[in-house]
Formats: structure tokens, C-alpha cells, sequence
């Protein structure tokens, strides 16, 4: 999955170089080129879809790295091990969190970040970075919201289901399953709240937010708030999830 | 002296079951053991003192501080070996034992030296680049009490150190727990079902029975003003004859009951009863006394008379011999 994630970088990482070069070097083509590739401009939705295709990437990774990242703990006694030493639970959870958002980070926002450098470096640098610094903050705010969101949910779920197979199949209902039946439902219903039931979608359209109005999908534009509602409710429920299943594992260990 | 840990009218409920109910206690520093049958209390308290668990109601105090408000800070004088596995997978040995030493706050190359040190004394020497999954049940043992002495704590909370162990690797820990205890300055709580663990590394034990304190006190003090108790076997020729002895006995004020064979039984009798009158009562009831045999006192016998096991435990008396093997307390 991580070669995955890599391969993506590395393309799109030599697409825009290549587009660039080109530019300088064979205005005709690149212009050309830029035309038929809007999605490598350097502008927010260029970062936006890397960051959806990592995310997804990383999502899928996060599935069966979960377990080894904090379920051992929840499973042979390795909380008890934490706990009993010179830390508290916040630390505990905060650097379990941390744990999962680095590797969220280094999969997402790390690459988005050197890619935008990339692309300010490659063309004009003070003129690219003075008209779209505001990328930067667009790709720390989606990579945030990845973070957060995902590092919380799967902590939560690892603290109940520290096994592997369960917590993919859980992982697979909340991100394969619950979105293919949000679509049936607002189909069936004829109605688009349904489509609130996924996720990822949510996350992306806060996420996009982050770039800016224009980088919002326009079918997206009417349900950012109930996206973050949703998003926020996620992220509640998970940390009482995990102060729950903290506090009776401290008694039962 | 300065009082190891103190707790006031300490009481710890998990929902609707009581774990601890209205314990005070005052020990000082030195080897304690911790006794009780399984749902005793031994782990909740051992887990407050740690300040794992907040107590429901109640004062806890160790070295002084109170459990609740410097938890992190005591952990830090404190070593806790959990009974459950405790390890983390993935790790080698020195990984995890260095781990211990960093997350108690030592620098990490400290934590390394002192890592490889502990494990040499606990004999984990060659084992110790390999990984915990494969060590044996024996082997986890050592690597947790390494990882509970990485940081030279002041008091070490065991919580059944000698679980899963086979006797020869009991005996080694054992002895290493007598070791450990007889250091200056530092002291041991041992919480154990097996009386023999405590008899053999601690000088105070604290018996629990249904969250609360059955007896509390040096081993000396617990055995002694205990009443004595005898194993008498005659020989007769009637029932009635031996149920007149019993009830003579019965009648002089001695606690007689009768045994798993036939012209057997148990006596317990107070200090000041003279082993002659035995014979005189044996003498008027026509049977021949033909064994009297004290039981041997033990903090077993003192165990199963506290938490008033008399009545359903077989009356024959001998368990202390068994104590070896590690007979539990229940």
C-alpha cells in the first residue's frame, strides 16, 4: 500500500516536472498539455485529488496497520504496560493518536506539501507561492481533517476490535459498504442527505473547503455543514469510544 | 518510621460489585505480602496504590503523596509487574525492557545500559535481541520484573510474579523476590494467592477476604496467639465409645472435630490446655490414644481460620508440607 502511495507520488511528482519543462521549453505543447491536464496546474484542486487519491491509499493501508499500531496494546496487556510507567492516559492516547497521524501525514500532507513546492520552484517561484500560498494552508487543513478523523476512528475501533479481521471488515463497512449504500438510498429516496452516510465524501467536501469556495464541488456546496456535522459527530463518538474502552481496561488489566 | 503506604476507610466499587470496602491500613516499608482468594481485592489495590484505578471512596498515600493527585509522580518510584501478560509485541527483549526505563523517564541510553544489566542478572542475557513472542511463559515472567526494576523504584507491586511458572522456575523467582527485598531502602508488595510465596520472601502480609482486611501484620505476629490444634488417633472397640470422646472433648471446651477415617479427629484447643488431659479424657471414655500430633502452625492454618474456611475445609490437618508444590490459599 505504501508502494502504492509512493508510485502515485512519483508520477504525479514527474508529471508536473515534465509539464513544466515543457512549458519553458515547448510553449505550444505545454500549453496544450495544461489544457487537457487541468488537474496538474498547480492550482488547489491539482493538491486536492493527490490528497483524495493518497487519503484513499492511506485509508485502505491504516485497515490492516491498525492492529499493529495500537491493537497489540488493547490485546496482550500492553496498555497495563503504558499506564503503570511515568505517563497518563492523555499521553497514552495523544501519542497513539500522533502514531496514526504521522503516518497519515507522511502519506498525504508531506507529499502534497513537496509537490507544491515543486510546483512554485519549477515556474515563476515568487509569483506562483505569493498568488497560492493559500494552498499551503488548504493542504494542512485536508491533511488535518484526515488526521483527525481517521486517527480517532480507528483508534476507537482498535480499542473494541483489536483483531485484525474484524477491524477490516468493519473498515471495509464504513468506507466500501456505507457509501455504496448512501448511493442507493438517495437514489431510491430521492434524496441527497443520504449521501452524508459516506464518509469519505464527507471528508472531502470539508476537506475541499479548505482550498477554497472554488475548489468545492458544486454538488457539495449545499451539504458542508451537515458534512461537518457529520465529521464532528465521528470524531465525538470515537473519543468516547475510546475513553470508555481506556477506562475499563485499566480495571480489567 | 515513615509509613510505606496508608490507606483511610478505602472503598472501590466496579458498578454494583464492592471490591474494596472500607479498608484502612498503615505499613511500613519492607517486604509485604499481599494474600486473598481470587476476588479478594489484591489487584484493585494493588492497581490504586499504582494509581491505575481511581478508588470510589476513601484516602490512598504512598511514600507519603496521595495516589490520586501524584499518580504519574509515584509511578516513577514505583514498579509494577501486572499478572496478565503485559508485554509489547514486536519488541525484543532489550527493546522493551529499555522502553520501560524510558517511559519512567530515564535518558535513552541509560535506559539501554541499564537494560542490558537487568537482564544479565535475570539471566535473559542470550534471549535478549530475541522477540517477546517467542519467549517461553518462564522467560516473560523474568522480562516483566526486568522491566518493573529497570528504573530502580523504590517499591515494586507484584501482582502474581510466580503465575504460569513451572516449580523450578518458582524456586528461581522466588529466591530472586527474597533477594530484591532484603535491598536497602526498597520495599515489595507481593500479591499472591499461594501463602508458600509469601512465607518465603515477606515478613508482613496483609490478608483480604471480600475487599476487606482479615488480618494485617508480621508473620511472627500473625502466628502467633492462635489456638492450637491437635491430631488425635485412638483406638476402640465402639462408635459410642468414640462419640463420648468427642463429646467429652466438646465439653471441656475443646473444638473437636471428627476426621476423614474412622477413629480419627481434629482438636482445637486454646494456649492453656494441658496435652495430658487428652489422655485423661480419652482414659474415662474407654479409647486407647495412640497418636496426638500438633499441626504445624503456619500462615496457611492462620489463612484458612481467618476467612473462615475451618468448617468447609477437610478437617485433616498436614497442608503445610504441601505448600511447596504451591497449593493456593483458596
Amino acid at each position: 500500500m505504501l508502494g502504492f502511495a509512493l508510485l502515485n507520488f512519483l508520477f504525479v511528482f514527474g508529471a508536473i516536472y515534465l509539464l513544466a519543462t515543457l512549458k519553458a521549453e515547448q510553449p505550444e505543447i505545454g500549453k496544450m498539455l495544461s489544457v487537457m491536464l487541468p488537474d496538474l496546474a498547480g492550482t488547489g484542486k491539482t493538491f486536492l485529488n493527490f490528497m483524495l487519491a493518497q487519503g484513499t491509499v492511506t485509508m485502505i493501508l491504516l485497515a490492516f496497520a491498525g492492529s499493529v499500531l495500537a491493537g497489540n496494546d488493547h490485546l496482550r496487556g500492553g496498555l497495563t504496560f503504558y499506564l503503570s510507567r511515568r505517563i497518563s492516559v492523555l499521553h497514552y492516547a495523544g501519542g497513539k493518536l500522533l502514531a496514526i497521524g504521522l503516518l497519515v501525514s507522511l502519506t498525504t500532507t508531506l507529499p502534497a506539501l513537496v509537490l507544491f513546492l515543486e510546483q512554485g520552484m519549477l515556474g515563476d517561484t515568487a509569483k506562483y507561492f505569493s498568488e497560492n500560498y493559500t494552498i499551503a494552508f488548504g493542504i494542512l487543513g485536508y491533511g488535518g481533517l484526515i488526521a483527525v478523523t481517521l486517527g480517532l476512528l480507528l483508534f476507537a475501533l482498535v480499542s473494541w476490535m483489536p483483531r485484525p479481521v474484524p477491524l477490516v471488515m468493519s473498515w471495509a463497512c464504513l468506507f466500501f459498504f456505507l457509501p455504496v449504500l448512501s448511493e442507493i438510498l438517495s437514489r431510491v429516496f430521492d434524496d441527497r442527505q443520504w449521501r452524508l452516510l459516506n464518509l469519505w465524501r464527507d471528508i472531502y467536501a470539508v476537506g475541499s473547503r479548505c482550498f477554497g469556495e472554488a475548489a468545492v464541488r458544486s454538488r457539495d456546496v449545499a451539504q458542508l455543514s451537515e458534512a461537518s456535522a457529520v465529521i464532528v459527530a465521528v470524531c465525538l463518538l470515537s473519543f468516547i469510544a475510546i475513553v470508555f474502552r481506556i477506562r475499563q481496561l485499566r480495571h480489567q488489566s | 518510621m515513615a509509613s510505606l503506604f496508608e490507606i483511610k476507610s478505602l472503598t472501590h466499587r466496579y458498578g454494583s460489585v464492592l471490591a474494596l470496602d472500607d479498608l484502612s491500613l498503615s505499613v511500613e516499608p519492607g517486604a509485604i505480602g499481599l494474600v486473598g482468594q481470587n476476588g479478594a481485592g489484591k489487584s484493585t489495590l494493588i492497581k490504586i496504590l499504582l494509581g491505575l484505578v481511581r478508588h470510589t471512596a476513601g484516602k490512598a498515600r504512598v511514600f507519603g503523596a496521595d495516589v490520586v493527585k501524584n499518580g504519574v509522580g509515584l509511578r516513577g518510584r514505583i514498579g509494577y509487574m501486572p499478572e496478565r501478560e503485559g508485554v509489547v509485541p514486536g519488541l525484543n527483549g532489550i527493546e522493551f525492557v529499555a522502553l520501560a526505563g524510558e517511559l519512567n523517564g530515564m535518558p535513552r541510553k541509560q535506559a539501554l545500559r541499564q537494560a542490558h544489566e537487568i537482564l544479565s542478572q535475570l539471566g535473559l542475557e542470550e534471549a535478549r535481541y530475541r522477540r517477546l513472542e517467542n519467549y517461553s511463559a518462564g522467560m516473560v515472567q523474568r522480562i516483566k520484573l526486568a522491566a518493573t526494576l529497570v528504573h530502580d523504584p523504590d517499591l515494586l507491586l507484584l501482582d502474581e510474579p510466580t503465575s504460569g511458572l513451572d516449580p523450578d522456575g518458582r524456586t528461581a523467582m522466588l529466591s530472586l523476590l527474597k533477594s530484591l527485598a532484603r535491598r536497602p531502602g526498597k520495599s515489595l508488595v507481593l500479591s499472591t494467592h499461594l501463602l508458600g510465596d509469601i512465607e518465603r520472601v515477606c515478613h508482613h502480609a496483609i490478608i483480604l477476604e471480600k475487599g476487606a482486611v482479615a488480618a494485617s501484620g508480621t508473620l511472627d505476629e500473625l502466628l502467633a496467639g492462635q489456638p492450637h490444634a491437635f491430631l488425635l488417633r485412638w483406638k476402640t472397640g465402639a462408635d459410642a465409645a468414640d462419640h463420648d470422646f468427642l463429646a467429652a472433648l466438646q465439653r471441656e471446651g475443646a473444638e473437636a472435630t471428627p476426621g476423614d477415617e474412622l477413629a480419627q479427629a481434629r482438636a482445637v484447643v486454646s494456649e492453656q490446655w494441658p496435652t495430658q488431659r487428652f489422655f485423661q479424657l480419652a482414659r474415662e471414655c474407654g479409647v486407647t490414644l495412640t497418636g496426638l500430633e500438633p499441626e504445624e502452625m503456619d500462615l496457611r492454618t492462620v489463612y484458612r481460620r481467618l476467612v473462615g474456611m475451618e468448617s468447609a475445609a477437610p478437617p485433616v490437618i498436614g497442608l503445610a508440607n504441601r505448600d511447596e508444590s504451591g497449593v493456593a490459599a483458596s
